[in-house]
């Protein structure tokens, strides 16, 4: 079975968690509780006929208090890039993030995902504003952890994009 | 007793690490004893580890060891953490593990230690904090929400009050807020046009002294603010603009809808009003005379300008336009207005008598001259000297006449010495003075000396406009005399014989018309058949008839008996001047006996 290392990157309680939780195991809780360190997770699907073992790396939320390190992204095939739709603060941290990820990475297929699309009466962002990020964005998806809303299509299409490089 | 090297590893078992001596990429040295925590699946015989197992079943483990072997090779002594991870798959539970790379002396180790979730102190902390900045995130988000709301009820607020403003301001409506202790807490910018006052003297101030309102009209205002608002009545007010223009101003005092306690006062500036209301009135009847047309608006001008310039005045018009009326008015509206007036009808008056009349006499100085006589120059001293009918003057007065008014003075008759008097002259004639000049009937210098001014009155055939608004005055005059109260109008067929007729004795014939109508008069219109024949047409003739002299002769003896000889009294009934009464009476020579009988 061909695994792949997917990181999943944004601030912090942009979703990441409750994403990679909704993906693995179907289910969702409002409580936010903060992630220490990395949690790793992984779920197995079946892409093309392949086989695929997805190693998700649920990396904490970078902020003042902490920073990501690069070595946790050195040999990921892919990320999701998580934003709150909620909080417009998250974009430039995803920048920060993306930033990193390109130098330890390089360019490797990655998704945007714009979070809490069930709170979209409360946005504060607009295409627009996540336009040089989604420019080279494999795919870019307004999903919601909470509905399960695009959750499991931003994972399975990752993987397909994995599996063609 | 033990060794301290041989207590090394009980030591090295007490922290429940998994200690490994990395020999190569794949053979490690187990050096503790199996820690409680490592995984069952891992350790069948728990007395021999292989740690190779383990750390090649944890993906965190597998990049961490990468970055290890980049650690050994470049460090011969120190270490490199991993940071803490959990990975359920390989532990079955959430617990927090965390790897260590040691070098020293050229030996590579791994440690891999275990924590309990409570033992991470660093996870409550950092929720704490990760949840208190969300909150202060939201309560931003909830603030700057509740203040763009605010900030748009503000604009509108703002919008409506600038609309307000707005209104007022192109109303002339003067606003001024007061609160429950009097002091001004809004005023209006019309307010400051209407006071020509200092915009920030207003507000904060008491208003009865903001206000530059005498103590009589504050009173009549607080007067008004004492009552119920269905009482209140607006308060006229008088105020002087920066000593100069006066402003009529109309003061409504209302409560504040939103708190009883305040008062609302809106200043109506009414000045144009009333001095529109004002000229209406005074071109519709400037001092005596009446009469709103064009051409009597040009008179009432020409008058107000004549006035106050102290020259003489030549009044020409028909006879019964009102010229004494006229010479009355620039009387009035002169300097000389509280002294004397003395009207003199120059008229059916011989030289002698005239110029004793004008000029006064000494005791003696004819037969009759019984003591000295004041004339009506000396009479009208400081004042006016109106001459009626110069035209018929005799040129022997004539002659003094301008003497007097070249000089100054008079001399009374019989007497040398002349008396300086200060009269200004005003003239009338119905007669073309130029044509009687050329015909050698009035001196040229004489009329060059009165006409210095010059008014021309309008015939009422030439303002048939005025005739309703001269009739109701005449008729409201006639209701007096005639004590007919009940009558209060004119019907429309009587009326348009009035606008009709040609009015050859003019105001004097349409007054003494209405005179007559009122005696006929037994309802409460005037009808046609009320007004005299020659106006209402059952006579058509009489005009022509009365034309002749034969016939006037006949009307003005008739007129004198019916008036018992008085003649002003009989002039009145033929709708004649007493000039022209007296004129005719000479033309028709009509002797003082027949006037009597």
């Amino acid at each position: 079975m061909i695994q792949k290392k997917v990181c999943m990157l944004g601030g912090f309680s942009v979703g990441k968690t409750s994403l990679v939780k909704r993906f693995v195991t179907g289910q969702f809780s409002d409580k936010y509780h903060t992630t220490i360190g990395v949690k790793i997770d992984q779920k197995s699907m079946c892409v093309n006929d392949t086989e695929l073992l997805l190693v998700l790396w649920d990396v904490y939320g970078e902020d003042d208090f902490q920073k990501v390190r690069a070595s946790y992204l050195q040999g990921s095939a892919g990320y999701l890039l998580v934003i709150d739709g909620t909080r417009k603060e998250t974009l430039e941290v995803a920048r920060q993030l993306h930033a990193m990820a390109m130098q330890s990475m390089g360019p490797v297929p990655y998704a945007l995902v714009i979070n809490k699309h069930d709170l979209r009466e409360s946005w504060q962002v607009d295409p627009e504003m996540y336009e040089d990020l989604a420019s080279n964005a494999c795919l870019v998806l307004q999903s919601s952890a909470k509905t399960g809303e695009c959750v499991e299509l931003a994972f399975a299409e990752l993987a397909k994009q994995l599996l063609k490089v | 007793m033990m060794g301290v090297e041989a207590l090394y590893p009980e030591i090295l078992n007490i922290f429940e690490a998994l200690i490994v001596e990395v020999e190569s990429a794949t053979q490690y040295r187990n050096l503790s004893a199996l820690p409680r925590w490592y995984p069952a699946s891992f350790s069948a015989d728990r007395s021999s580890i292989d740690p190779r197992e383990f750390v090649q079943s944890s993906f965190f483990l597998q990049c961490f060891l990468y970055e290890a072997e980049e650690f050994w090779q470049s460090h011969d002594h120190g270490k490199l953490q991993s940071g803490l991870w959990t990975e359920p798959a390989l532990m079955g539970d959430e617990s927090y593990l965390e790897a260590t790379a040691l070098v020293e002396m050229g030996q590579r180790f791994l440690i891999v230690q275990r924590y309990e979730p409570a033992m991470v102190t660093i996870q409550p902390v950092l929720q704490t904090a990760r949840d208190n900045q969300l909150a202060h995130g939201q309560e931003l988000e909830v603030r700057k929400h509740v203040e763009a709301q605010l900030g748009a009820q503000l604009a509108e607020s703002e919008q409506i009050r600038d609309d307000v403003m707005a209104v007022l301001d192109h109303l002339q409506l003067a606003t001024v807020m007061i609160d429950e202790n009097q002091v001004v807490t809004y005023a209006s910018p019309a307010v400051f046009q209407l006071f020509a006052c200092d915009p920030h003297s207003f507000v904060g101030e008491l208003w009865t002294h903001a206000l530059p309102l005498k103590a009589d009209q504050c009173r009549l205002v607080q007067e008004q603010m004492a009552l119920p608002e269905i009482h209140r009545s607006p308060v006229a007010v008088s105020l002087q603009k920066q000593k100069k223009s006066w402003r009529e101003v109309e003061v409504e005092v209302h409560e504040d809808p939103r708190d009883q306690r305040r008062t609302i006062l809106f200043w109506k500036d009414r000045t144009e009003v009333e001095d529109l209301r004002r000229q209406l009135i005074g071109h519709a009847h400037f001092e005596k005379l009446i009469g709103k047309s064009p051409a009597m608006q040009d008179l009432y001008q020409r008058v107000q300008e004549i006035a106050p310039v102290d020259v003489s005045v030549l009044i020409q018009g028909e006879t019964g336009t009102g010229k004494e009326l006229v010479a009355q008015a620039l009387h009035q509206l002169s300097e000389r207005k509280d002294k004397p007036f003395v009207a003199v009808n120059c008229a059916g008056l011989t030289d002698s008598l005239l110029g004793s009349q004008l000029f006064g006499h000494k005791r003696g100085a004819f037969t009759g001259a019984t003591s000295d006589h004041e004339g009506f120059f000396e009479a009208a001293e400081g004042g006016m000297l109106f001459l009626d009918e110069i035209g018929d003057m005799p040129l022997a007065t004539q002659t003094t006449l301008l003497r007097v008014l070249q000089e100054g003075e008079i001399m009374r008759l019989g007497e040398s010495r002349p008396r300086k008097v200060d009269v200004r002259v005003l003239a009338a004639t119905h007669q073309n003075l130029q044509e009687m000049v050329e015909k050698g009937d009035f001196r040229s210098d004489l009329l060059y000396r009165i006409r210095v001014a010059r008014l021309q009155l309008p015939a009422v055939r030439e303002r048939r406009e005025d005739i309703p608004l001269l009739s109701e005055a005449f008729l409201g005059q006639a209701r007096v005399v005639t004590k007919k109260p009940e009558v209060s109008d004119i019907a429309p067929d009587a009326m348009q014989a009035l606008l009709r007729y040609p009015w050859p004795g003019n105001v004097r014939e349409l007054k003494s018309s209405f005179d007559y109508a009122l005696i006929h008069c037994h309802g409460t219109h005037i009808q046609l058949t009320d007004l005299p024949p020659e106006i209402c047409g059952t006579s058509a003739s009489l005009v022509s008839v009365r034309a002749s002299p034969r016939n006037e002769r006949q009307d003005i003896l008739s007129a004198l008996q019916e008036a018992n000889g008085k003649r002003a009294q009989a002039a009145k009934l033929l709708g004649m001047s007493r000039s022209t009464f007296y004129r005719r009476l000479s033309d028709l020579a009509i002797s003082p006996e027949e006037q009597s009988t």
